[in-house]
């Protein structure tokens, strides 16, 4: 542990156990116990209780109090429970009285404290984290402590209910290896530990389930189907039988039983169930049960029973499932098949947008089985439908694209399809590119975007995309009045181009270049201009060269690098970082066997320089938003690696004319700070002030250009890129910070303390 | 009896990331899906699982209604819709459908510049989400499905913050979000109808406060601004985008105009533009003075506040800067603090609440020395403010909305506990209805006692009064009988005469019958005379006729005899009546079952 943290603590616990002092907001004290559990998995309760004589002090101050707030008494009780998860922590705290004090049901609960939910929530989280060892098992069970975690099954929080299912699945767990006398690792030794206490426990729970599960009251049920759930699916195979035994009664009546709310706890479990032995073995009746669920419910519950039955796989053809799936889209776009014959019973299903939302997903999912391509044809037609159908809600739209490029994905190509995406699906989203709803439009755009990419390289779509008119349809939408519609026009627009194989006109591409110079230099919504930077790092990666976009490169460099938003900055900067390896990279190494050419390296490194890269590289490195200068200080560094590389070309030869540039400031801060010497101007101080530099740059003697060598060298960029992987946890998550603040808080006025937005 | 549960996953007696469900006529709804700042793990959204463990929450849930773009009640949503999976509809106003992106995408960046984030939603996962919502109008209800409808009232806080009525059949739930019951700069008072509803959920933020006025802490922050710049420093007011920066403009703005003063006043790059953008859309939300001068003059068009360039932050001399982010935690307004810490004559006012481990927090809180980038140390040598511009009601606020809704049960949450208890037992004691304060993940379960309003035929009425029954008076409830149709959503009680006509339907007669077994050594015929005889003589005052088609009939009783070729003695007499006579009927088969006198 920090020493710095260890004098802090005995503060903080003083201040925590102070009940006139407020307590910390919730948040630090889970941060405190987040910690603690840090401290304990690194180093044993028993050290750390040791080592720290102030954390038992609390503790004792806490349970002696008569005013200790619920929030602090809460936070007590689990911090307990941490300090007892080994059991050298736990033997200390027994021994000290402190675990019986705090967690068996005699003590301090009649206080009132126990109508607190946060405190009886604290006590099950001591508790769960206790219960890691034999030891604080036999506590558990030698205390009664069982009878108040059954009647915490049915509190009224959900949170509360929750966590006592966990741990008496846990116990369960725990002791049944034991109990049953089939743990095969356990020593002659653990054995001997079983007393009549865990069986009594054990046996306790189980009775109480049964009762749960056979008691009139839902609230009773609830919970117990829960637990019933979590032990079929967290514990081993003889407890799940020997607790079947006692369970199946209760449930035979509970299938038959009536009621809305108990039919998806009832099927949570015989679906845990049906996944284990339970379900081969006739005398446990579970596919009896599942008829019995089926059956004799009315139809919103039959439907909720067959789901889950359909969940578990391989139990109805996939064929039988799409053919059903398709019927009932057909139906609920107003089609209806004639093989149904009773139409009027389905009124309310037309333009039922959860239920055409649902059957497009599964649609869709059908996909991944072998057996669906049967059904392609089918699928492509109803999803044309519903594309098609002028009353397709939004989201039924988006569902209906992300459905079809799930069958594009499977299906081969062939002239029927290449007809079908020309001639109906290429006019419907040009329809849709022009909707009246924003999300039609960028759900179309996007679509189109994904299926471009998908098809990447099949020369049939290409020309399809280009020779349909498509192409001015996504330059229409780089108007667009949303700034997402835009974007997604943008990024369309760039995968067309990315992927075609077609000579474009250079026309075209001047236009589309001076479009999205447009988009950089004027869009106020940041997502068009993040989107073409994109768009111009996906071209200038493709082997064809863009002359369009290589005559762009340095206004790119500068709208991007001055850009307000740091994503922006962020793709200039991996736009920079392609132009980089590119020219760079065609300058061979003296590794490859060759002498590495100067002229190349001195020509490139020109290029970069007055394509304006280099300038941003410098400027994006003291930017005020972290990921920014972390991204330039990681170009930097390959700059300087790739010179050094080429070692012989000493760089002198590249020289910044700094005081042309507003970064140039930041660079002869450092340069100066670092090299006082070099210059009278400067005192010998170790702080260079910008006055100082001021003087500086109206200096005749300075020198006005600073080689790049010198200036990688300068900046000390492993140091930096090592403060900024440090820094800007501005949110400061160290145990030390925390301390200190909650130090802080302590003594201030409540006003500061309640206030939110 | 019905009832409506209402379980908080957030919200519950403390003010983190509001996410309340409420089920009512078998709809469940979510009431706002907010976010805790204070964490950086999944601790910081509301945990879903305990909705479905199945992470399908469009099964469960109808619908989810976002009450204001604040991020402690929208900052979890693209997290709930696009990662745990939700497809159903997201209600929300139109401004609040505007701005909540751009506050989630402020948020995602300022996040993903953060180390060890994990988990959280992109930018795509935005858009994906906020496809999905479905823009309300104020004071227009909209049907989420066939029995559930909402209508969303003003509530004053920020702009396009909304309270909700939730209605299904006659119950009913309002959700008031954050609100306002005084107008501010910009913002006009929370108004809602005598709805009484079932259950009032409201805010409790200022459970036991009563506010001193807004006027006070606007003269408070002019004069701390005043002060800092006629001595020559600068301030620095951390803020995020939208909300609380726009009314501090215009205080400011107005100020500066008056006082003809020259200091200058910045706002981040980008945002002045995009916030006034809009005010200026959504100009309906604001309050009425703005709205009345707009046509003159919009107020959000500032002549003295300009946009900020970085390097200002060195220029010499006073000047005021609003910054991003709101919590000094990040990005401009971090770096401005650096660059103006050490200075006394310089000054920080925190408009409002910061979480922690965050600059912010710490320099509130007194800390003088701030550890930065791990080791540099900065001290904190500028004055720093606090001045809370949250708009929420106060107590006498809270009573207040109470008084207008009239609700049956309150529920308090969005505050802290203690102070809930506080106000509690004054809303109880003052309005004798219960209040609840249910912590998170405990659900409060209220009894409701829905009313079905029927519509009565006037012919049904009438009969009603021809016998002589009093008046209708709607205070002395009575009983009425008749035949109850349910048709085209409308419920009318009427004569069944009346149904079967409208219905088309013809009376159906249920008939009950009986077989009797007697052992009588004669004729058919002459065994029905006997029974003629038999129940003449019993059955005095009674009309009983033998008929000529081989039958005896009492009243509406018919009784017939049979007996077969192979035991011509046993007789079968079937006796069969009308549900009327349901007693005569049996009496008749209990006394043939005695057998006939001989004597007959």
């Amino acid at each position: 542990m920090d020493s710095e943290c260890l004098s802090l603590l005995p503060s903080v616990c003083e201040v925590l156990a102070d009940s006139k002092l407020l307590p910390p907001d919730d948040t630090s004290l889970e941060k405190l116990l987040d910690w603690f559990k840090d401290l304990t998995s690194q180093d044993d309760g028993q050290s750390l209780l040791q080592h720290q004589p102030c954390l038992l002090q609390f503790l004792y101050s806490v349970m002696e109090s008569e005013v200790v707030d619920p929030i602090i008494f809460s936070f007590s009780l689990k911090l307990a429970g941490l300090l007892a998860a080994e059991e050298s922590g736990f033997c200390l705290l027994q021994e000290k009285g402190v675990l019986v004090s705090m967690f068996v049901p005699d003590g301090w609960h009649v206080l009132g404290l126990w109508k607190n939910a946060s405190v009886r929530c604290g006590w099950l989280q001591g508790l769960w984290n206790m219960l890691q060892h034999p030891p604080a098992m036999d506590f558990f069970c030698r205390n009664g402590i069982i009878t108040l975690v059954l009647n915490l099954q049915n509190d009224e929080s959900l949170f509360i209910t929750s966590l006592t299912n966990q741990i008496l699945a846990h116990i369960l767990n725990c002791s049944m290896p034991r109990v049953l006398g089939n743990d095969t690792d356990s020593t002659a030794e653990g054995q001997a530990l079983v007393s009549s206490d865990w069986v009594s426990v054990t046996t306790e729970i189980m009775s109480h389930m049964s009762r749960s599960l056979a008691s009139e009251d839902q609230a009773v049920i609830l919970p117990g189907l829960r637990l019933l759930a979590i032990v079929l699916t967290q514990c081993g195979d003889p407890l799940k039988r020997l607790l079947w035994k006692h369970v199946l009664e209760p449930l035979e009546v509970l299938a038959i039983r009536k009621g809305d709310s108990l039919t998806p706890p009832m099927m949570a479990v015989l679906q845990a169930a049906a996944r284990t032995p339970l379900y081969i073995q006739p005398e446990c009746r579970v596919e009896a049960l599942m008829n019995v669920m089926l059956y004799s419910r009315n139809t919103n519950e039959s439907v909720l029973c067959a789901a889950s039955i359909l969940l578990l796989e391989k139990c109805v053809s996939i064929r039988l499932i799409g053919s059903a799936v398709i019927s009932l889209l057909r139906i609920c776009i107003g089609h209806y098949p004639s093989t149904i014959l009773q139409v009027g019973n389905f009124p309310h299903l037309i333009g039922c947008c959860k239920i055409q939302r649902c059957g497009l997903d599964v649609l869709g999912s059908l996909t991944v089985y072998e057996e669906s391509m049967d059904l392609i044809q089918e699928a492509f037609a109803i999803i044309l439908q519903y594309m098609q159908s002028p009353d397709s809600h939004a989201t039924v739209l988006k569902k209906a694209h992300q459905a079809a490029l799930k069958w594009f994905s499977i299906c081969s190509p062939s002239t029927d399809l290449w007809r079908f995406v020309s001639n109906d699906l290429f006019s419907v989203l040009k329809k849709h590119v022009c909707d009246g709803r924003w999300e039609v439009r960028d759900s179309t755009l996007e679509f189109i975007a994904q299926l471009t990419s998908a098809l990447k390289g099949n020369s049939e779509y290409t020309e399809a995309l280009h020779t349909n008119g498509m192409i001015s349809v996504l330059f229409t939408a780089l108007s667009d009045v949303e700034a997402y519609v835009q974007a997604s026009a943008v990024a369309a627009l760039g995968e067309a181009l990315t992927t075609t194989n077609l000579p474009l006109c250079t026309s075209l591409q001047e236009e589309i270049v001076s479009h999205l110079l447009t988009v950089l230099a004027q869009d106020a919504e940041s997502f068009p201009r993040r989107a073409a930077l994109k768009v111009f790092t996906s071209w200038l990666k493709i082997p064809q060269t863009f002359a369009a976009l290589d005559q762009s490169l340095s206004s790119v460099f500068s709208l991007g690098g001055n850009d307000c938003d740091w994503e922006v900055k962020i793709h200039t900067l991996e736009l920079a970082d392609v132009l980089m390896e590119k020219s760079l990279s065609h300058c061979p190494y003296a590794v490859q066997g060759y002498e590495p050419s100067e002229r190349c390296t001195e020509q490139a490194l020109n290029k970069l320089m007055d394509l304006g890269t280099l300038g941003l590289l410098f400027k994006c490195l003291f930017d005020c938003d972290r990921p920014v200068s972390q991204k330039a200080c990681a170009l930097l560094l390959k700059l300087r690696a790739f010179m050094k590389q080429t070692s012989h070309t000493d760089g002198n030869d590249l020289a910044l004319e700094i005081c042309r540039y507003n970064w140039g400031e930041e660079i002869l801060h450092r340069y100066c700070s670092k090299r006082p010497e070099q210059s009278d101007c400067v005192s010998n101080d170790d702080e260079v002030s910008y006055e100082q530099i001021d003087i500086v740059k109206c200096d005749p003697c300075w020198p006005k250009e600073i080689s790049l060598c010198k200036i990688l060298d300068v900046l000390d960029l492993d140091e930096m890129q090592h403060t900024l992987s440090l820094s800007s946890d501005h949110v400061i998550n160290s145990p030390r910070s925390l301390m200190e603040d909650i130090l802080f808080v302590a003594h201030q006025s409540e006003d500061n303390v309640v206030d939110c937005y | 009896m019905p009832d409506i549960k209402v379980t908080p996953l957030g919200a519950g007696q403390d003010v983190g990331r509001s996410c309340i469900l409420v089920s009512i006529g078998g709809k469940n709804i979510m009431l706002d899906c907010g976010m805790h700042m204070g964490y950086n793990d999944d601790r910081r959204f509301p945990d879903f699982s305990y909705i479905t463990q199945n992470g399908r929450l469009t099964d469960y849930l109808d619908c989810v209604i976002i009450s204001h773009f604040h991020l402690d009640h929208c900052g979890a949503l693209p997290y709930m819709s696009e990662m745990v999976g939700y497809d159903g509809p997201i209600y929300m106003t139109h401004p609040t459908k505007a701005i909540c992106p751009i506050l989630l995408e402020d948020f995602r960046k300022i996040t993903v510049d953060k180390k060890g984030e994990t988990n959280f939603f992109t930018s795509q996962m935005i858009k994906d989400c906020m496809k999905k919502v479905v823009p309300l109008n104020l004071h227009q209800t909209v049907q989420v499905d066939d029995e559930l409808e909402i209508k969303a009232y003003y509530a004053g806080h920020v702009l396009g913050a909304a309270m909700v009525q939730i209605k299904v059949g006659s119950e009913s739930v309002v959700y008031t979000g954050d609100y306002n019951m005084t107008p501010d700069r910009h913002l006009g008072a929370a108004w809602i109808d005598k709805c009484r509803p079932d259950i009032l959920i409201t805010e409790s933020t200022y459970a036991t406060t009563i506010r001193d006025s807004k006027r006070c802490r606007e003269r408070d922050f002019l004069k701390k601004v005043h002060e800092s710049i006629e001595r020559g420093g600068k301030v620095l007011i951390p803020v995020f985008a939208l909300g609380r920066a726009q009314e501090l403009c215009i205080l400011l703005e107005t100020f500066w105009e008056r006082m003809n003063l020259k200091a200058p006043i910045y706002f981040s790059t980008g945002l002045t533009e995009k916030a006034n953008h809009y005010y200026k859309l959504f100009i309906t939300w604001t309050n009425q003075k703005i709205r009345k001068t707009f046509v003159q003059r919009n107020m959000f068009e500032f002549k003295h506040i300009k946009a900020f360039d970085r390097s200002y932050a060195d220029n010499p001399g006073p000047m005021v800067v609003f910054a991003t982010p709101g919590m000094l935690h990040a990005g401009q307004s971090l770096q401005i603090f650096k660059k103006w810490a050490g200075n006394e004559k310089n000054m920080v006012i925190m408009p409002g609440y910061c979480v922690q481990g965050t600059v912010g927090h710490k320099i509130l809180n007194g800390q003088k020395k701030l550890e930065m980038e791990g080791r540099a140390t900065l001290e904190v040598k500028l004055q720093v403010e606090y001045m809370s511009f949250s708009a929420h009601a106060d107590a006498k606020g809270i009573m207040q909305l109470i008084r207008m809704a009239e609700p049956h049960n309150i529920l308090l949450v969005h505050g802290e506990a203690k102070k809930m208890a506080f106000l509690k037992d004054k809303i109880e004691q003052e309005f004798n209805i219960s209040c609840y304060m249910p912590a998170n993940g405990e659900t409060t379960t209220v009894t409701t006692n829905p009313s079905v309003p029927v519509d009565i035929s006037l012919n049904l009425l009438k009969r009603e009064m021809a016998l002589g029954g009093p008046l209708p008076d709607p205070k002395r409830p009575r009983t009425m009988h008749g035949t109850l149709i349910m048709k085209d959503n409308s419920l009318r009680l009427v004569s069944p005469e009346q149904a079967l006509k409208e219905l088309g339907l013809s009376e159906h007669q249920l008939r009950f019958t009986c077989r009797v077994h007697l052992q009588d050594p004669h004729s058919d015929t002459d065994t029905l005379s006997r029974i003629y005889s038999h129940l003449k003589s019993v059955l005095k005052g009674y009309a009983v006729q033998h008929l000529p088609d081989s039958t005896v009939m009492v009243e509406s009783i018919v009784l017939k005899v049979s007996s077969s070729a192979e035991e011509p003695d046993l007789k079968v007499v079937l006796l069969s009546w009308c549900f009327q006579d349901e007693e005569l009927g049996s009496f008749l088969s209990t006394l043939l079952k005695k057998g006939l006198p001989s004597a007959l």
